[in-house]
């Protein structure tokens, strides 16, 4: 928190434009002339208005008020447990409507392609016959689950929460950097930073004409409920979590409780003759739809890793005789493989015979000799990854390592390269943030949820999580990643600025929980 | 219809929240009496000691030292910041059944005695830190009284609450009223500091004045059915919460299992139909032992029939 800063620091720093200095990358506020870009007008002149030390007291509540609600991560140390709350800075980023309008067409259009390519992968596998997609990428992955093929998935709703990746080049467009399709975390943020910024900046958010976020629960639920109430009116919804130590249990809790459903830990639940029991005070009772926020290889000691006890024993078994459900359903990771990614846009042309609305990024595949030998001579200037690795491990950035790390790093890429696919470094857009009481620019990238059942939709809004050091490009939340709330706007301008003095009036910081 | 493990960690809360309560007010009444010259703050010390089950060389330590560890011992299991850890640990594992009013009170206690600050607040001003956890504490049971469906969650919260005070208070009263007890608690300034550790020196002197008196005491604690912490008062309130989770519930006649309800009324029943003259004739020790065992009774066969129940017998037909 702010505890190192002293009040001297927070005077001197001088917020609004006068310190604010963007770099080479896409800034989402000013245009390269310096001017402000039209629909961050309204929070600007809001900005301008307000002194350092008014700016790190809303910083300051704002964080005290997460602290107070229990929004936070558990940090095990070697001797004691501390619990910290996820960075998150004041200011949001704001998407004008035209721009969300792609970006919506094009999750969805992604979506809609990558179910069809995990319902073909798991049954005919027509894609692979056709050579589109190479047979052993796919079938050689550890995330494809051989238990799913053959097994009836209703409305083709393989993932029923994604949670896409996408960031903003130097050109200003959007690209996809990665599909999350296992089990996307970070929506809690989305709700709980939004209640934080209608408090942080009410006048501001009501002339903006910012689009809701509250029915995500809402339509999460009712895609839950969609995978089975074809044969099970009013199924018996629950959220499976790993348990009070689990990094994201604030999530699973939140999520549970805002759409009014048991939350399970696997000693919860209990399989009996294929049919999946919770235990209650009243007997045990049915449970028809698991939206699990445990990974495959636990969910099932039977049918994945054999020593995990997180899961159900039996549970898979249960999903195959069709009596309960599992959401996402297990081997969906195969389709968010950083080498299947590749492929995504040949998918889409594929299976929808369309253009992809949202690009990839340029990568390269090291798997193939030409494409390695060119990430090996410009290690310099490439960001590679692990093919199976997630959260910002298990990545080097090249611009930003020294020759020694990416000495040893080739090394690994020659010893293993099918493990590797490389990307050119990319420049992040950069938003303002609050940083020791002065606004900075700092990296970003852009996290919508998309929810699949009997149809596809996407909540206008995102968590935009936030490159908290100067320079750095790796936005992860386990990296030193914060967040901020995205306002996605019913118009591409926000209304004009009223006269200072009606806005004073109006912008009173509300009173705090 | 609830989790059982939910229900378990609700019950569990409602105990914690209250041991913390019990135990700030021993260690405060304990750090007052200290300000008295007579040997008022050793029979304070003594009384509060062994009424939270601490036997050992309790008459050499000082009433300072005796509430600092009651109030801060992170390594034992009976100290007023573990309790409160304890309970918002189960609170946090049942964070979807608890309202965010609710929740922000227990979070809230829990942060401000979190390592280090309670320690530097306690030698400060120890008495005003006991209070304010205390009155945080009243705050929390009013905001879940206020927020929350007095449904079966909030009922096994309840439950959790009046079994654990009716057990401590059954301690606290065994400690100053058994036969065996020597030196028998006379002095007015014990007597005082007595009410005042059941929370019950304002609403006993409306009823029976100022006439401070060990009889009246005792039966003002036993009996009262109006004062919330006499005994009375938490075998009422357990039976009819348990009345309540039982609703609609056949009762396992061939497990041979006790059922929790019948305990509680029978436990009731002694309380509300007791014989005042014999108590008094006789002493208080067997009621109080009585009381003691049967809500430890309770206790399990709440766990046996909500909770840990075999599966093989609880399948839907």
């Amino acid at each position: 928190m702010n505890g190192s800063r002293t009040v001297e620091e927070q005077r001197s720093g001088s917020p609004g434009r006068a310190g604010y200095r963007p770099g080479a990358a896409y800034d989402e506020m000013f245009a390269p002339d310096g001017s402000t870009r039209p629909h961050y007008q309204t929070l600007r002149d809001r900005i301008d208005t307000l002194g350092a030390e008014e700016l790190a007291d809303r910083q300051q509540t704002l964080e005290r008020s997460f602290l107070l609600q229990g929004i936070t991560f558990t940090v095990y140390g070697a001797e004691t447990t501390t619990e910290r709350i996820i960075p998150t800075d004041l200011f949001p980023r704001i998407i004008p409507a035209g721009e969300w309008a792609t970006i919506e067409a094009g999750l969805i259009q992604r979506l809609k392609a990558l179910n069809l390519f995990l319902a073909d992968i798991y049954g005919e596998q027509k894609i692979l016959m056709d050579g589109v997609v190479p047979r052993d990428l796919v079938l050689g992955a550890p995330s494809y689950r051989r238990q799913m093929q053959h097994l009836y998935v209703p409305h083709q709703a393989y993932v029923n929460v994604c949670g896409s990746d996408l960031i903003r080049g130097p050109d200003g467009g959007f690209a996809v950097l990665e599909d999350n399709l296992r089990v996307p975390s970070g929506v809690s943020y989305m709700l709980a930073n939004r209640d934080a910024s209608r408090r942080t900046f009410p006048g501001t958010f009501r002339q903006a004409g910012v689009r809701p976020v509250e029915r995500y629960p809402d339509l999460l639920l009712s895609a839950l409920k969609s995978m089975t109430s074809e044969w099970r009116p009013n199924p018996q919804v629950v959220v499976l979590t790993p348990g009070v130590h689990n990094s994201a249990y604030y999530e699973h809790a939140y999520l549970a409780r805002l759409m009014g459903v048991p939350l399970v830990e696997g000693r919860d639940l209990a399989v009996h003759d294929n049919l999946v029991f919770m235990r209650t005070t009243a007997g045990l009772r049915r449970v028809d739809v698991i939206y699990r926020r445990v990974d495959d290889d636990f969910c099932d000691p039977l049918s994945f890793r054999r020593d995990s006890e997180l899961g159900v024993a039996g549970l898979f078994n249960a999903y195959r005789a069709g009596s309960a459900v599992i959401c996402n359903a297990p081997g969906t990771g195969v389709a968010d493989d950083k080498a299947v990614y590749v492929y995504v846009p040949k998918i889409i042309r594929y299976f929808l015979g369309e253009e992809p609305i949202l690009p990839n990024i340029e990568t390269f595949l090291c798997r193939e000799p030409a494409q390695l030998s060119h990430v090996l001579a410009n290690l310099d200037t490439l960001v590679v990854k692990a093919v199976g690795a997630s959260g910002g491990y298990g990545m080097l950035v090249g611009p930003h390592a020294t020759a020694a790390e990416r000495a040893t790093f080739a090394e690994a890429l020659k010893a293993d390269p099918a493990n590797y696919v490389a990307q050119p470094t990319i420049q992040l857009s950069t938003a303002p943030c609050l940083v020791d009481g002065a606004i900075e620019p700092r990296h970003v990238d852009l996290r919508p949820f998309i929810l699949s059942g009997d149809k596809v939709v996407v909540t206008p809004g995102a968590l935009t999580r936030v490159a908290l050091k100067r320079g750095s490009l790796v936005v992860n939340s386990s990296q030193g990643g914060g967040s901020k709330d995205t306002w996605v706007l019913a118009a591409d301008e926000t209304a004009a600025a009223p006269a200072a003095g009606e806005e004073a009036v109006s912008e009173e910081a509300a009173p705090g929980p | 219809m609830m989790l059982a493990r939910v229900a378990d960690s609700l019950y569990w809360t409602g105990r914690y929240v209250e041991r913390a309560e019990h135990l700030s007010r021993l260690s405060a009444v304990m750090l007052n009496a200290t300000l008295d010259r007579t040997d008022v703050a050793g029979q304070a010390a003594r009384i509060a000691l062994s009424a939270v089950g601490d036997q050992v060389g309790h008459e050499s330590l000082q009433a300072v030292e005796s509430a600092r560890g009651l109030v801060l011992d992170r390594s034992g299991g009976g100290s007023v910041v573990v309790s409160l850890s304890r309970a918002r640990e189960n609170a946090r594992q049942v964070r979807d059944q608890i309202t965010s009013e609710t929740w922000e009170r227990l979070n809230l206690v829990y942060l401000r005695t979190g390592d280090g600050s309670a320690e530097a607040d306690f030698e400060e001003d120890a008495t005003g830190f006991l209070q304010a956890i205390i009155a945080d504490l009243h705050l929390f049971k009013g905001a879940a009284d206020a927020t929350m469906s007095h449904g079966e969650g909030w009922r096994f919260m309840m439950a959790g609450v009046y079994i654990e005070r009716a057990q401590l208070m059954a301690r606290l009263l065994k400690v100053c009223f058994s036969r065996g007890q020597s030196p028998a608690l006379s002095d007015h300034m014990a007597l005082l500091s007595l009410l005042r550790m059941a929370c019950a020196l304002e609403p006993y002197l409306r009823v029976y004045t100022a006439d401070i008196n060990a009889r009246f005491i005792l039966e003002f604690l036993l009996f009262d059915k109006e004062f919330p912490r006499s005994v009375g008062f938490c075998t009422a309130r357990i039976e009819e919460n348990l009345a309540s989770l039982s609703q609609g519930r056949e009762t396992d006649r061939d497990s041979g299992r006790g059922d929790p309800l019948r305990l509680a009324g029978r436990l009731n029943a002694r309380l509300s139909y007791a014989d005042v003259e014999e108590v008094e004739a006789t002493g208080a020790d067997a009621l109080l032992a009585a009381v003691a065992a049967e809500c430890a009774a309770i206790h399990q066969a709440m766990y046996e029939t909500f909770v840990a129940y075999p599966l093989e017998q609880r399948l839907p037909a």
